[in-house]
């Protein structure tokens, strides 16, 4: 659940809660006071029967007002008859129902008769009153809620602001790119925190990131020359007619297992440097020219291995590229295509501005598809590669957005790279 | 030819000197990059090995000076930097091919050999080895003065072989000769294997002697009396 939302949620909660109790408090309070005034009316009255009786000495005096109704009983024991207020309902034969009433009951005396006389007053009219009363207030009341809570979602979305867009930025955020990482300053002290605490924990990370790539490249460098004198002491080995057939053969084996390494060496080495972002210049190309200067190139593979080859070019395709790195993408699919291919196998070619897809046939792979782009993954066919082939080419992808896709169907492996 | 090597690690160096001084070079080698300096100003060579990153210096700042001195000698730069950049800059200052190390000493040795050509023979040029006539300009091969049709690979493979006359050369080495870093499988073998099967054949077939030897497990030779 959004804070926001949440935050809405118990404000509405809490002052409905609230909103229910004062109505209920307010409801007492009114009665009480309507109460105390009635009482005070009835007393009134009460006082007026009296000074009346007081006059005339006779109960028959004794009329009712509006809203009133006077009851006399004549009594002999004065005990049972309480001077008190009370609430009560009387049937109104007229209209059919009960009304209700507030009550005070007084003994009085005249000419030696005792009388218990009974003031009813009708409280249907305060009754309504309150009820007006309180839906007034209740009707106030709500849309003050609701602008309460407008009020707490603009102000907090406002307050949010910063956060939110820390959070953008950080998820936006990788490391490869280059850019510094900025955050916006911001005049909570809280976020500003937050802020300041992310940015130097990025930088850091950069600095130990870039660190480590630096190091990773310098060690491949220093490699080479190591094994550059290795290869050239095996070559002289080699050349030395001396050597019997067994130590001719350790040399070789020696001298391909460094021709190896270095091999390694240089690809990891053109790995490190595509990640680093290393080859910024690009130019318009057609990756058409490149196939053709492959298939020229490995000529010899194809024919050996009688690979049909279709291809299916639309016009003038041209994507931007740095030219390096794109006939190292291309060649690498054709190599992949050919290498991974079955005697007499075909091979694919499409290519429109918007994606390539090259397929050629083989048997299905033997491990999860999502191996096949990863680092030194082989398939148990070619023993061989370096098996590094493919995540030059997802490397490439990444550094330009290219959407690079594996599906396997019809006996043919596709591989598709969407340029946009 | 006369020979400097430029390369600060000794024993590369000594490597190199050691394979070229087989081929009836003469070399130098120094280890700086003032002592180059000081043999490029007395002296005159056929043909310059640079390395790059030299402890005193840059190799492309002594390219730079050769250039401006106007001295004819042919230039290769071995470097471990393999960027684009680096080569465009080496080949702009005026260097004549670009080896990455690590590199094979046959490699080196026909990059010296094509560049020794071009300068000494500017225009006509030609190599002979007994009734083998190679026309490097025009890719053309004559056996027993009769053209002969080669394939690109072949013919390649044939001016590998001749360029390291009498060397024991690795499969992996022809390998990488012809298709560089493009191949590293290992039926690219089988394609040495056959290439070298129909080259033989083509020289045999010609009245050619059988110049390439298999050297069992390693490689293959091209065998070649001497005439002294």
């Amino acid at each position: 659940m959004k804070l926001l939302t949440k935050n809405s949620l118990s404000l509405l909660s809490l002052t409905l809660f609230a909103f229910l109790f004062g109505i209920i408090a307010f409801y007492y309070l009114l009665r009480v006071e309507v109460d105390k005034s009635i009482n005070s009316e009835l007393e009134k009255r009460k006082t007026n029967i009296i000074s009346q009786l007081t006059y005339d000495q006779s109960v028959k005096s004794i009329t009712p007002f509006q809203n009133e109704k006077i009851r006399l009983s004549a009594i002999k024991n004065v005990e049972n008859y309480p001077s008190r207020y009370y609430d009560t309902l009387i049937y109104n034969q007229s209209e059919k129902k009960f009304e209700p009433f507030r009550q005070r009951g007084f003994v009085v005396d005249v000419s030696n008769h005792k009388y218990y006389i009974q003031i009813f007053k009708s409280l249907e009219e305060t009754d309504n009153l309150i009820v007006r009363i309180f839906l007034i207030m209740t009707l106030l009341v709500i849309p003050f809620i609701f602008i309460i809570i407008l009020i707490n979602r603009v102000s907090s979305g406002q307050i949010w602001k910063d956060f939110h867009d820390t959070i953008r930025k950080i998820s936006n955020y990788d490391i490869n790119t280059h850019e510094p990482f900025i955050l916006r300053k911001s005049d909570i002290t809280e976020f500003d925190d937050l802020n300041r605490v992310l940015t130097k924990m990025i930088d850091r990370i950069q600095l130990n990131y870039s660190n480590m790539k630096e190091y990773a490249e310098n060690a491949s460098h220093e490699i080479q020359t190591p094994l550059s004198i290795i290869n050239a002491k095996m070559e002289l080995l080699l050349q030395s007619g001396d050597l019997k057939e067994k130590q001719l053969k350790s040399v070789l084996d020696a001298y391909e297992a460094s021709n190896r390494l270095s091999r390694v060496n240089k690809t990891l080495l053109l790995l490190a440097k595509i990640e680093n972002r290393q080859f910024p210049e690009s130019k318009l190309i057609n990756p058409k020219d490149i196939f053709d200067y492959q298939f020229e190139f490995l000529e010899d593979l194809i024919l050996s291995k009688k690979l049909e080859i279709s291809t299916n070019y639309e016009d003038n395709v041209q994507i931007k590229v740095n030219p390096y790195l794109a006939e190292v993408l291309f060649s690498n699919l054709i190599k992949n295509a050919i290498r991974h291919n079955i005697e007499g196998g075909k091979i694919f070619i499409e290519l429109t501005g918007k994606q390539l897809m090259i397929s050629n046939s083989g048997s299905a792979l033997m491990t999860d598809p999502e191996n096949l782009f990863k680092r030194f993954y082989k398939s148990s066919t070619s023993k061989e590669s370096l098996g590094l082939g493919l995540s030059i080419v997802q490397k490439i992808c990444e550094v330009y957005d290219f959407r690079l896709n594996y599906d396997y169907q019809n006996d043919l492996h596709r591989i598709r790279v969407d340029f946009v | 030819m006369k020979i400097l090597i430029i390369e600060d690690e000794k024993a590369l160096s000594n490597s190199i000197e050691e394979y070229l001084l087989e081929e009836r070079h003469i070399c130098e080698a120094v280890y700086t990059y003032r002592d180059a300096i000081e043999k490029i100003n007395l002296y005159e060579y056929d043909c310059l090995i640079v390395d790059i990153n030299l402890p005193d210096g840059s190799g492309f700042d002594l390219i730079k000076l050769i250039k401006q001195k106007s001295i004819t000698s042919g230039i290769i730069i071995v470097s471990a930097r393999n960027s684009l950049e680096n080569r465009i800059e080496g080949l702009e200052k005026g260097a004549d091919n670009y080896l990455t190390k690590p590199f094979s000493l046959a490699e080196l040795n026909a990059l010296l050999k094509s560049v020794n050509r071009r300068i000494s023979f500017s225009g006509r040029n030609e190599i002979i080895v007994n009734e083998i006539r190679l026309l490097p300009d025009e890719y053309k091969v004559f056996i027993h003065d009769q053209e002969l049709k080669f394939t690109k690979k072949e013919y390649e493979l044939l001016m590998f072989f001749v360029s390291n006359k009498n060397k024991v050369i690795t499969k992996t080495g022809l390998v990488e000769h012809l298709w560089g870093d493009y191949m590293d499988s290992a039926d690219s073998y089988d394609f040495i294997y056959t290439h070298i099967k129909n080259l033989r054949r083509k020289l045999i077939n010609n009245g050619c002697a059988d110049y390439i030897q298999t050297v069992y497990g390693v490689g293959y030779k091209f065998e070649v009396e001497e005439e002294e």
